[in-house]
Formats: structure tokens, C-alpha cells, sequence
């Protein structure tokens, strides 16, 4: 499957993406969502950037600093390879 | 020490004793001590009152030396090292000891840190974020190249920015500046961050941003371009926003494409009140606000802190700035604060009044 990052938000507000592709089992990305959710009611920070996952039609709102160990250098290309949608 | 010494009973005769004088069958003793009694409610009430007053309030009753305060300036830099967490960020400098640094991006917020808190000190008797001397954390080199600034409820943080499109995001004061006023409005009215209220939020930041920087380049309404960020964008061409023409701040930039920004009400953007729709465009509706603001400043002429920025700080702090404010009640409330300080029919409030008007509000 593809997984696309996609990174809104900030100073000014700009749409950054990047994707792979992963051989996730669905149990496995449907767990690794629930690990790495982005608590929404969480106080908003002022210009602060976001991240969400999308896979296929749906986009789940994520935080970075919740995705495990042996995930974290997926995540760290995905980021780095963040492009800005024009 | 009493300085009431209208007779010799004030001040001395403890309460007990003037509980009995003023049931005195004789009527010259009794009126005596109940107008004693009364003053010293008056004068206990006021102590009440003077002891709660905030540092504003008590400059107002000229009981503070602005200068007395200029050393309580409490500010605190870390080094993040491109890392994403706070706790192993290391102590890069501290205005308690005020050692000298050679870190670009440190040097870079001390000063702009400094310029925003004398700001707020200097000219609106506040001190710190929360008026009572919050110790100012700033964190720089967070993340890799990350491009972007944030206050986040606690700190300012600061990216490096991308190399490409953004450079080091401490470049510019207005955006120190507008980050620390972030907090500043957190502890005043506290405006949601959505919709107009979010808008009016952004709005502040941008405003009190471009006058710490004018104040510290000494820049007058004509002699500013009312550009925020323009080291960040990298080009000589491009800006983060426009105070004076929001929507010209980037224009055909090769990948951002042109500043969505508008600046008058019947070009307002509805959109979604979502973390990808901006929270319902909060950094682009703003342009809004800000125009009135510009428009209102540059017609009272000379520095805009000095009338126009008075007025905007007399709304962010003002009890009536309600947490969900749409622009319609900050434009109101800028007209009653600009009567307030200048009076009805002055030239400042017509240029207030002038300034939403042109911004279509």
C-alpha cells in the first residue's frame, strides 16, 4: 500500500507531501494509527504544523513524536522527503 | 506613615476605641470618629486595591519608575541541536548571567527578545507575557531544517528553515515579536484560535510584531515597508505577509505561488475549521485586520506605537475583548478605546474609523 505524509500549518500556512510505499497488513497500519493519533482536543499551538497519514481516501490527524522505535525511520524519510504541494 | 493628620485622633486610636468614640453622647466626639472611621475604610481599600494592581495599573497612578523595572528582563536561550525534544536542549544563555555567545540564531532572539519585552515595558508598562514577569524561554535550531516559528502555550520556538524558500526563522524581530505576543494575548483575552477570533489572534501577533520592529529600526508609518519576515523568505522579493498590501507579500513565488492573503472583508476566505483548512484561515484572514490597522496607523502619522499601537493594546487587554470576538467588535472596541485616550471627534478616531471602513468591515 501508499502512505502519504502530509504536512499543514504554520507561520504561513503551506501543504507539504511525500509518500512510500509499505507492506503494512491492515491489522498493522490499523495499530500503528491508534499508537501515533494526534490527540485533536489537545490545546492549539500557535503556528504550529501538523501531520496526518493518509492512506488511500482516508487522512488520520498524527504526532510524530508517538511513532515508535521500529517505525522511526520510515517517518524520518517520509519528513524529510516533504515536498510543497504548489 | 499616615498623612492624613486632619485631626490628632486619626491614625492613632486603635478600632476598638473608635468603635466606642462613635457611640459618644457627645456629638462633636461621635462625628469626629466616624469620619475617621470612614477614611481609614477609604484608606484600607485603597491599600487592597494599590496591592492587587497590576504593574500597568500602578504606572497609570504614577506609583512605578518605568526605569526602576529595567533589570527585571528574566530570559532564558536553548540550543535544541536539531532535535524535537526540549528536555535535552542545552542552555545556550541566560539574562541572569548574560554570557557571549557566537550562535547566529541566539544572538538573533536575545536581541529580538529584548526588543519585544522593552516594548511592552517601555511604552505599555507591561511586564513580560503575563505582566508579571514571566521568564522568556526561547528554543532555536528545533528540528532539521525546520521552517517555522511557534509559541506553544510555555516558549517560542524557532526552525532553521529549509534553505530553499525559508532561512533561520529568529532573522526577523516582527516574528520574534509576533510570537511573544502569542502569549501576551493567551493571558489576556485569550482569542480562540479559529475562524475571525483566530484571525484576530494572528492579527495581534502580526500588529505588535511590525511595531517592535519599527521601534527598533526607529522606522516611522512612511519609512516602513509593513513587511513581516522579510530575512526568513529568502529572496529580495518575497515576505511572509504585508501589513500595508496583504496579498502582495509573494507574488509568482517559484513554490509558493502568491500570497493568499486579502485584505478587505468582501474578499474574506470561508474555509474549513480544520488543521489543513488553517483552522478556518486564521493566518489568512488575518490580512483583514491588519489592513484596518495600517490604514489607521499610517493616517495618525509618526510612529505607529504611539497612537495606533495605544489603542490595539487597549483592546487586546480590555475584559470586553470577549474569547470568540469577530472583527465587527474589535472594530468597535478600537473606536471606544480611540475615544478614550484622544476624544470624541478627534483625529484619531476618525483614522481608526477610516481604517475598517477601507478594510470593508
Amino acid at each position: 500500500m501508499i502512505i502519504r505524509l502530509i504536512r499543514t500549518g504554520g507561520f504561513i500556512p503551506v501543504t507539504k507531501v511525500s509518500e512510500t510505499k509499505v507492506d503494512f497488513s491492515d491489522q498493522e497500519l490499523a495499530n500503528l494509527l491508534v499508537t501515533i493519533k494526534h490527540d485533536t482536543a489537545a490545546p492549539k499551538i500557535k503556528d504550529g504544523q501538523y501531520y496526518e497519514l493518509n492512506v488511500g481516501t482516508d487522512s488520520t490527524p498524527i504526532d510524530l513524536e508517538k511513532v515508535p522505535d521500529k517505525y522511526k525511520d520510515l517517518f524520518n524519510k517520509l519528513k524529510s522527503d516533504l515536498k510543497i504541494i504548489k | 506613615m499616615c498623612k492624613n493628620h486632619f485631626t490628632p485622633i486619626h491614625c492613632i486610636i486603635p478600632p476598638y476605641m473608635l468603635k466606642r468614640l462613635m457611640e459618644s453622647d457627645n456629638k462633636k466626639v461621635a462625628d469626629l470618629a466616624t469620619k475617621t472611621n470612614f477614611r481609614s475604610f477609604r484608606f484600607r481599600n485603597d491599600r487592597i486595591f494599590f496591592h492587587k494592581a497590576s504593574l500597568q495599573e500602578r504606572a497609570i497612578f504614577g506609583l512605578i519608575s518605568k526605569q526602576a523595572g529595567k533589570d527585571i528582563l528574566k530570559m532564558e536561550v536553548y540550543d535544541c541541536k536539531q532535535k524535537t525534544d526540549f528536555i535535552n536542549a542545552s542552555l545556550l544563555w541566560d539574562s541572569k548571567t548574560n554570557q557571549k555567545i557566537t550562535s547566529v540564531a541566539g544572538k538573533n532572539v536575545i536581541k529580538g527578545g529584548k526588543a519585544s519585552w522593552d516594548f511592552y515595558w517601555q511604552l505599555l508598562s507591561r511586564n513580560s507575557i503575563d505582566n508579571k514577569g514571566m521568564l522568556i524561554k526561547q528554543y532555536v535550531h528545533f528540528d532539521k531544517g525546520m521552517d517555522n516559528a511557534y509559541w506553544d502555550g510555555r516558549r517560542m520556538v524557532y526552525g532553521d528553515g529549509d534553505g530553499i524558500v525559508f532561512s533561520s526563522f529568529t532573522s526577523d524581530i516582527d516574528v520574534i515579536g509576533h510570537e511573544l505576543t502569542h502569549g501576551v494575548t493567551e493571558n489576556e483575552s485569550n482569542l480562540n484560535y479559529d475562524n475571525q477570533a483566530g484571525a484576530l489572534n494572528e492579527s495581534f501577533s502580526d500588529i505588535f510584531g511590525i511595531m517592535i520592529k519599527q521601534r527598533f529600526n526607529n522606522q516611522d508609518v512612511k519609512k516602513s515597508n509593513w513587511l513581516i519576515g522579510e530575512r526568513v523568505m529568502i529572496g529580495p522579493k518575497y515576505a511572509l505577509r504585508s501589513l500595508k498590501a496583504p496579498g502582495t507579500a509573494y507574488i509568482n513565488h517559484p513554490e509558493l505561488g502568491t500570497d493568499p492573503q486579502p485584505a478587505t472583508m468582501d474578499k474574506y476566505q470561508n474555509l474549513p475549521d480544520t488543521q489543513s483548512g488553517d483552522f478556518g484561515g486564521v493566518h489568512i484572514n488575518s490580512g483583514i485586520p491588519n489592513f484596518a490597522f495600517y490604514v489607521a496607523a499610517f493616517n495618525m502619522g509618526g510612529y505607529a506605537w504611539e497612537k495606533a499601537g495605544r489603542i490595539w493594546y487597549a483592546v487586546l487587554t480590555d475584559i470586553n475583548l470577549v474569547q470568540n470576538a469577530k472583527f465587527a467588535d474589535v472594530k468597535n472596541l478600537t473606536i471606544i478605546h480611540a475615544e478614550k485616550i484622544f476624544g470624541l471627534n478627534s483625529p484619531e478616531v476618525f483614522a481608526v474609523k477610516q481604517g475598517w471602513l477601507e478594510a470593508k468591515v
